[in-house]
C-alpha cells in the first residue's frame, strides 16, 4: 500500500515555519495553501487519533426504505391497523391515513438474537457483525434536502459532502485511483451536488461512475484513448517528458511543473490500473455468482475491488432516481427490492471478512430517511424523517446489537435518538477524525461536517 | 425539533498566527491542542462561573482576583497566586472550587460546581494552564460595540492617496505602484527581476487581458516595433478588444455564483446568459464600478436606466433557491426561507464589501463590529424582493405581450380540455391553435427576452390552516417588510423589529438612516459606494490585483474583517483604492496602471536567493508564473488549432458538445449537473460566492489531458493546420507550431525531438504522427503555464 503522506518539499517546509492561520486540526502540519499546491493536491490533515476504519462503503438505499419491514419490528401496527392513534399523526411530505402493518415476519438471528426480517435471509447470517441503529432522525421529509443532509449534514447544496471531508482529512491511499468514488446505475435525485466538495479543494469531490454498464471504459470518463494505442501513448508521454524537461531548463525548477508531470504519469498508469480495478471480468465465476446479478450486486463487488485498492470512500447508490420511494404498492415493491440487496450485501460482508478487510472497512447502510408506518392512499408509505433505521458494520463497530428505539409504531425516534449529525460524528470518529477539529476556514468562520452539532455515539464502538 | 433550533453558529477560531502570544500570557509551549482545550472546555466554565465577579467586566472585582488572563491568575488576588501551573494540588483555585473544608474559601459562593467542570479546571492546570493571550483575531468582547473605535479598523478608514515612499533604484518605477512595491522589496533586501522579453510579455499580456493567446503575427509585430510607445500601444489595443470583457466577466461571475440553469421548480425562460452578457458589456464599455454595483442591485430604481439594463439584476435573480415543501409546518419553511436570505447576505456582503455579514445571523459577529441588528436590517432588503424574470423592454411595450401570454395560456387550457373529448373536435382545436399562432405573430415584441431579475415583493410564510400539520403557504405582498430580529437565528423566535438600513460600522452615524425607497436596494447599493466607498474600492482593487498577479495584496479577498489577512502593501492598496474612486471608478484605468507597471513587466525567472528570502513571492521581486484557468486553456487550444468561434454573447452551449467551438465562457453552467470538464479543472462550485480559485493538480486532470475527446479533436485540427501551412520543411513546421503555441522559436533540440517523433512518412501515417505530436504540445506544461 502506498503511503499517502506527502513528501514535504522545501517550499512546504517554509510554509510550515510561518504559521498559517485557519487550521484547527491538531495533527495539521500542512497549510491549506500547501494542500492545494502539493504534488498530489491531497495532502491530508491526518488523523486526530488512531482510526478504527480506514475506508468506508456506503450502501445508499435512495428513496428511503421502511424501517419496520426490515430491522425494527412493530407488532403494534397490527393491533392498531387502520387507526390513527395519538403519535401516529406526525406531518411528513404528504397526508397519510391510518397505520398500515408490515406483513413481513422477523426472526431472531445470530448469537446476538437481533431480529431481522425474513426479507433478508442472507444478510441475517451476518447480524452478529451488524450494529442496527434504530433511532436515526433527520430534519426534512423531502428527498432533495434529505439526500443533501445525509451527505453533507445540512439541507443546503453549498456544503462539502462527507466524502469530501474524508479526503480532506485523510487523503487517498492509492494515487492511481480517485479517493472518493460514487457508483450509481443512473443518477440519484439532485445528482452531483450530493458529492461535491463545495469550498474544499475540488480534488476532494466524489468521482461519479455510472456502472449501468460494467465495461470499465464506459464507466470512467476519459479512461481510454479512443485513438491511440498504449505504445503510441507511451511514445507521446516520453516526448512530453522531454519537452517538459526543456521547458524546466528554460524556466527554472518549479514545483507546479513537476506536480503536473507526475499527474500525467499517474494518469497514464491509471488507465491500466483503473481498468483493472473496475473490471469485474477479473473475478471468478464463483465470486460473480455469490454476489448475484443486477446493478446493485455489481456495485457491491466494485466497491470491494475499490476499497481493496485503497479507495477511501465508495458510495453505492441503489439505483437511478429513487427506487425505494414506495408511495404506492409498497408491499409489492419491497420484496423485489430486498431480493436485489440481500445476497449482494451478504456476499460483500463475507468477502471483506475473508480478506481481512472488514475489520477496518466501515459499511454504512440506509436511505436518506425511512417511511411512514401510516398508509398513503391505502397501499403506499410516505417519507419519514422522524425516525428510521440505518446500520453500520465492520470498522470498529460493535456487531450484534441494536441502538436506540422508535416509538411503538416506528414513526419517531424515541430512545437514544441519533440525528444524522451524530451519525457523521461517529463515522468521522471511527476514521480517526474528531468532528469538532476537522474544520475548514472559509467566509470568516470555521466550517465542519457537523456544523455545531453532533455527538459520537460511543456505546456502539467495539 | 432540531431544525427549528438550527443555529448556524460561527465556530471559535484560533488562528495559527495568534499562537505566538506574549510569553507572560501563554507558555511558549502551548500547542494548538492545549489552546483548543482551553477554549472549548475551560474558558466557557470560567466565563459562566467566575467572570461575573472575577474579570475586567465585573462591576467590582471580588477579592482582587481576576481569572480572565494567565497573568492575572498567576499574580492572583488578595490571597496570592490563584494557580500554580502543572500543580493543581498547590493551586488555590482548585482547593476553592473543591469546596475543601480546610481552605479559606469555597467558590463559587452559589454552590459547588458540577464534578465534570472541576475535573476540567484541574486537568487544565495539570496540563500547564495554557491561556492564549492577545490571540489575533481577538474575539470581540461581549459588550456594546464602540462603533467610533471600530471605524478605525484598517479597511474601514478612508483610503487616501499616499506620498511615494523613498526608494533607492529610482530609475526602475514606471507607475506609482512600482514605488510602493520597490520600497517594500528594498526593505527586505530584494531587488526587482529584469523585464521579461517582449514575446513573453505579449503572451502574458494577451492572456491576461483577453484570455486568449497572441497570434504569431501579433508577436512578430510587437517584437519588431521600435516605437518607444510599443508596449503602451499593445496595452491599449488589448484593453479595447471585445474579448477583454469576456475574460474579466468570468472573474466577476465566480463571485456572483453565475449559473445558466436555475432550480427547476422556478419558472424560467432560461435566459440567464443575458446577465452574463451584460457583465461582458459592462467590462468592455468600462462602466464605472460604482454604477456597475448599483445596477446589479437596483438598476430598476435608477433614473438614468433603460430596460436593457434589467439583466444586471441577475446577480440577485440567479441566487440559489431552496425547495420549500409546503406540506411542512410553516416553522420549517421559515427556516428554509431564512437560509435563502442568509445566502443573499453572504453573497452581497462578501462580493461588494469583503465582509462576512452572514456570521451575524445568530449572534453578533464574533470578530467584526457587525451586530445581529445589522444583519436583520440588511436581511429585510432581501426579504422584500422576489426572484422573477423581467422583460428587457419598457413595461408599457411589454404589457400587450403579458396579456397575450395570459390569453395563450387560457387557449392552451381549452385545447387540452378539447383534446380529451371523444371524438376530438378538430375544427375547434385548429381554430384555437391558429388563434395562438396569430397572437404570437401579431403581438409586437412577443419574443422580447425575459431576464433573470428580482421584483419588489416581500415574502411571508403562513400556516395553511390552523395547526402546524396543515402545512404552509407563501404569501407575497408588494409592500416591503422590516424583519424582526430572529433570536439565535431562529425565525420562530422573534425579537424586536429592525428597520432596513445599512451596516452601522460602515455608516457615519451610529444610527444609520432607514431605507425609504421600496425594498431599499438602491439605497443599499449607493451606501456601498458612498458610505463605504473606501472599503468597496479596496476590495475591488484587490480582486483585480489578485487576478493579475495570482495573489492578492490581501490574501483573503472576500474577508477584509478582523479575521481576514492584513494587506502586504497597505499604502499601495490605499493609494490604488483612493485614486480608483477619484478617477471615477474606471476599471480599465486600474488594469492599465497595473499592466503598465514595471512590477508587472518583470520576468518570472526563479532564482535561489529570491525564493530563499521570499518563497511565496509576497514582495513581488519577480512576476509569479501563473497557470491558465480552465477557460483560457480550452480557449487557447481552440485558438491555436484555428477553430475558435469568436462570436460574442448569446445562449450557453454544452461543453460536452464537441461541435462547441465557442469560448468556454459560453459553456453551460448548471448547478445540479456541473460539467465534468469544468469540475475536474478547478472551476468553482456555482452554488456559492467563490472568492478565489484554488488550483489543484490531479490524476483526473491528467486523464483528461491524455484522453479527453476535446484534446483529441484539437490535436487533429492543430495537425491539420500545421500540415496545411505551405512550408518547405518540417523543421519550419515545428517552428510555426512553437510560434503559435508558445510565442517563441523552438531550440534546436526541441526541433530535433519533434522531427524524430514525426519521422518521415506520408499519407495517413503522416497525419497521425503530426496529430500525436500536436497532442503532446497541447498537453505540455509550457502551453498551460504563463511566464
Amino acid at each position: 500500500m502506498q503511503s499517502f503522506l506527502p513528501q514535504l518539499s522545501r517550499r512546504q517546509l517554509l510554509h510550515q515555519s510561518a504559521a498559517v492561520p485557519g487550521m484547527l486540526g491538531a495533527a495539521t502540519f500542512l497549510s491549506q495553501q500547501s494542500l492545494a499546491e502539493s504534488a498530489n493536491s491531497l495532502a491530508p490533515t491526518g488523523c486526530h487519533f488512531a482510526p478504527r476504519a480506514k475506508r468506508v462503503i456506503h450502501l445508499f438505499m435512495n428513496g428511503g426504505p421502511f424501517q419496520a419491514d426490515l430491522f425494527d419490528p412493530k407488532p403494534a401496527l397490527h393491533k392498531y391497523a387502520g387507526q390513527k392513534p395519538e403519535g401516529a399523526d406526525l406531518a411528513t411530505e404528504r397526508p397519510t391515513g391510518g397505520l398500515l402493518p408490515s406483513p413481513y415476519k422477523f426472526r431472531k438471528c445470530g448469537e446476538s438474537g437481533v431480529p431481522v426480517s425474513d426479507l433478508l435471509p442472507n444478510l441475517a447470517n451476518h447480524i452478529d457483525d451488524i450494529c442496527v441503529l434504530r433511532s436515526l432522525h433527520a430534519d426534512n421529509p423531502n428527498h432533495g434536502p434529505a439526500l443533501l443532509q445525509m451527505n453533507n449534514g445540512t439541507i443546503l447544496p453549498t456544503r462539502p459532502s462527507m466524502g469530501a471531508w474524508f479526503l480532506y482529512g485523510l487523503g487517498t491511499e492509492n494515487e492511481d485511483l480517485p479517493g472518493y468514488v460514487v457508483l450509481c446505475p443512473g443518477k440519484p435525485v439532485r445528482f452531483s451536488i450530493l458529492w461535491n466538495s463545495a469550498f474544499l479543494p475540488s480534488s476532494c469531490q466524489g468521482t461519479y461512475i455510472n456502472h449501468s454498464s460494467v465495461d470499465p471504459q464506459k464507466m470512467i470518463p476519459h479512461l481510454r484513448n479512443k485513438k491511440w494505442d498504449q505504445a503510441t501513448q507511451q511514445r507521446q508521454l516520453d516526448l512530453l517528458r522531454k519537452l517538459d524537461a526543456e521547458a524546466q531548463q528554460r524556466n527554472g525548477e518549479d514545483e507546479a511543473f513537476e506536480a503536473r508531470i507526475r499527474s500525467m504519469e499517474t494518469a497514464f498508469r491509471m488507465q491500466f490500473r483503473a481498468s483493472d480495478a473496475f473490471d469485474l471480468e477479473q473475478e471468478t465465476k464463483q465470486t460473480r455468482e455469490s454476489y448475484g446479478k443486477g446493478h446493485f450486486a455489481n456495485g457491491c463487488l466494485l466497491a470491494r475491488r475499490l476499497v481493496e485498492r485503497g479507495v477511501r470512500f465508495v458510495q453505492v447508490y441503489y439505483g437511478n432516481g429513487q427506487p425505494w420511494d414506495t408511495h404506492s404498492n409498497h408491499d409489492k415493491s419491497v420484496p423485489n427490492l430486498c431480493r436485489t440487496i440481500d445476497q449482494p450485501i451478504a456476499s460483500l460482508m463475507s468477502d471483506l471478512k475473508q480478506r481481512g478487510l472488514l475489520e477496518d472497512t466501515l459499511i454504512i447502510w440506509g436511505g436518506e430517511f425511512g417511511r411512514t408506518p401510516t398508509s398513503e392512499n391505502g397501499n403506499g408509505r410516505d417519507h419519514n424523517h422522524h425516525g428510521f433505521t440505518m446500520w453500520l458494520a465492520g470498522g470498529g463497530v460493535r456487531g450484534g446489537m441494536t441502538w436506540g428505539e422508535t416509538d411503538e409504531f416506528g414513526f419517531k425516534a424515541a430512545v437514544n435518538r441519533m440525528h444524522v449529525h451524530d451519525l457523521h460524528a461517529t463515522v468521522l470518529h471511527l476514521l480517526g477524525l474528531d468532528h469538532e477539529r476537522l474544520t475548514y476556514h472559509q467566509a470568516g468562520r470555521d466550517f465542519r461536517l457537523t456544523d455545531v452539532h453532533g455527538n459520537v455515539v460511543r456505546e456502539i464502538l467495539a | 425539533m432540531k431544525t427549528l433550533l438550527r443555529i448556524s453558529c460561527c465556530l471559535l477560531i484560533i488562528a495559527g498566527s495568534g499562537l505566538s502570544a506574549r510569553a507572560d500570557e501563554t507558555p511558549s509551549d502551548s500547542s494548538p491542542q492545549e489552546i483548543e482545550f482551553f477554549e472549548k472546555k475551560v474558558r466557557p466554565v470560567l466565563v459562566a462561573r467566575c467572570y461575573s465577579c472575577h474579570s475586567a467586566k465585573a462591576k467590582t472585582v471580588q477579592g482582587g482576583l481576576r481569572v480572565d488572563s494567565r497573568k492575572a491568575l498567576l499574580s492572583g488576588g488578595d490571597s496570592g497566586a490563584a494557580i500554580v501551573p502543572k500543580k493543581p494540588d498547590a493551586s488555590l483555585l482548585i482547593s476553592a472550587i473543591q469546596y475543601d473544608p480546610n481552605a479559606d474559601f469555597q467558590m463559587p459562593p452559589k454552590g459547588k460546581l458540577p464534578s465534570k467542570e472541576i475535573a476540567v479546571l484541574t486537568e487544565w492546570i495539570r496540563r500547564g494552564a495554557a491561556f492564549p493571550g492577545n490571540a489575533d483575531p481577538a474575539p470581540r468582547e461581549d459588550r456594546p460595540i464602540d462603533f467610533a473605535n471600530a471605524r478605525r479598523f484598517w479597511s474601514f478608514v478612508p483610503a487616501e492617496k499616499k506620498s511615494l515612499p523613498k526608494i533607492k533604484a529610482a530609475e526602475w518605477p514606471q507607475q506609482r505602484i512600482d514605488h510602493f512595491i520597490l520600497a517594500a522589496m528594498e526593505s527586505k533586501k530584494l531587488s526587482p527581476s529584469s523585464e521579461a522579453d517582449r514575446a513573453t510579455l505579449l503572451r502574458r499580456l494577451t492572456f491576461d487581458l483577453t484570455g486568449l493567446p497572441p497570434t504569431p503575427e501579433e508577436v512578430a509585430a510587437f517584437v519588431g516595433d521600435e516605437s518607444p510607445q510599443a508596449y503602451e500601444n499593445v496595452v491599449e489595443r488589448l484593453l479595447e478588444s471585445q474579448h477583454f470583457g469576456e475574460r474579466w466577466a468570468r472573474v466577476w461571475l465566480d463571485l456572483a455564483r453565475y449559473t445558466d440553469r436555475t432550480a427547476n421548480w422556478l419558472y424560467s425562460t432560461g435566459q440567464a446568459h443575458l446577465y452574463r452578457d451584460w457583465v461582458v458589456q459592462a467590462m468592455n464599455k468600462d462602466m464605472p464600478y460604482d454604477q456597475f454595483v448599483h445596477r446589479q442591485l437596483a438598476t430598476d430604481f435608477m433614473a438614468k436606466t433603460g430596460p436593457e439594463d434589467i439583466p444586471a439584476l441577475g446577480f440577485l435573480g440567479l441566487s440559489p433557491n431552496y425547495w420549500k415543501e409546503l406540506q411542512l409546518p410553516s416553522e420549517i419553511i421559515k427556516v428554509i426561507v431564512a437560509d435563502e436570505w442568509e445566502e443573499r447576505i453572504d453573497a452581497v456582503s462578501r462580493t461588494f464589501l469583503g465582509l462576512t455579514v452572514a456570521c451575524a445571523r445568530c449572534h453578533d459577529h464574533k470578530f467584526d463590529a457587525i451586530t445581529m441588528h445589522d444583519y436583520y436590517a440588511l436581511a429585510g432588503v432581501f426579504a422584500s424582493c422576489r426572484i422573477k424574470e423581467r422583460p428587457t423592454i419598457d413595461d408599457a411595450l411589454y404589457e400587450p405581450v403579458r396579456s397575450a401570454k395570459t390569453k395563450i395560456e387560457e387557449l392552451q387550457t381549452k385545447i387540452t380540455a378539447l383534446k380529451k373529448k371523444k371524438p376530438q373536435p378538430e375544427d375547434e382545436i385548429d381554430k384555437l391553435t391558429a388563434e395562438i399562432a396569430a397572437l404570437k405573430k401579431d403581438t409586437p415584441h412577443f419574443t422580447a427576452p425575459l431576464a433573470p431579475a428580482v421584483i419588489e415583493e416581500a415574502l411571508y410564510v403562513h400556516r395553511k390552516g390552523k395547526t402546524p400539520q396543515s402545512g404552509s403557504k407563501l404569501v407575497y405582498e408588494p409592500k416591503p417588510q422590516d424583519l424582526h430580529l430572529f433570536i439565535r437565528g431562529n425565525p420562530n423566535r422573534l425579537g424586536e423589529v429592525v428597520p432596513r438600513r445599512f451596516l452601522t460600522v460602515l455608516s457615519k452615524s451610529d444610527e444609520p438612516s432607514q431605507f425609504k425607497t421600496g425594498s431599499g436596494r438602491l439605497e443599499l447599493a449607493r451606501a456601498i459606494t458612498t458610505d463605504s466607498a473606501s472599503l468597496a474600492a479596496r476590495v475591488f482593487v484587490n480582486r483585480i490585483w489578485l487576478a493579475h498577479f495570482g495573489r492578492g495584496l490581501v490574501t483573503t479577498p472576500s474577508n477584509f474583517g478582523q479575521s481576514g489577512e492584513r494587506p502586504s502593501h497597505p499604502a499601495l492598496l490605499d493609494d490604488l483604492a483612493s485614486r480608483f474612486i477619484d478617477g471615477g471608478w474606471s476599471m480599465k484605468q486600474l488594469h492599465r496602471e497595473i499592466v503598465l507597471s514595471a512590477t508587472y513587466r518583470q520576468s518570472t525567472d526563479i532564482d535561489g536567493k529570491r525564493s530563499e528570502v521570499d518563497p511565496d513571492n509576497v514582495w513581488l521581486s519577480r512576476m509569479p508564473r501563473t497557470r491558465l484557468g480552465v477557460e483560457a486553456w480550452r480557449d487557447a487550444m481552440l485558438s491555436v488549432s484555428g477553430e475558435l468561434d469568436r462570436k460574442l454573447g448569446g445562449a450557453s452551449l454544452s461543453l460536452t458538445n464537441n461541435a462547441n467551438k465557442r469560448r468556454t465562457l459560453y459553456g453551460t453552467i448548471h448547478r445540479r449537473e456541473m460539467s465534468t470538464m469544468l469540475l475536474t479543472h478547478d472551476f468553482p462550485d456555482p452554488t456559492a460566492h467563490s472568492p478565489k480559485r484554488v488550483a489543484t493538480t490531479t490524476t483526473l486532470q491528467g486523464l483528461y489531458a491524455l484522453n479527453g475527446p476535446m484534446m483529441l479533436s484539437r490535436s487533429e485540427a492543430l495537425a491539420k493546420r500545421l500540415l496545411a501551412e505551405k512550408l518547405p520543411t518540417d523543421q519550419e513546421r515545428v517552428s510555426f507550431a512553437y510560434k503559435l503555441l508558445f510565442a517563441r522559436e523552438p531550440s534546436s533540440r526541441e526541433t530535433q525531438l519533434a522531427i524524430d517523433f514525426v519521422g518521415q512518412t506520408t499519407g495517413e501515417a503522416r497525419t497521425n504522427a503530426w496529430t500525436q505530436y500536436a497532442h503532446v504540445l497541447l498537453a505540455s506544461n509550457e502551453f498551460l503555464f504563463v511566464n
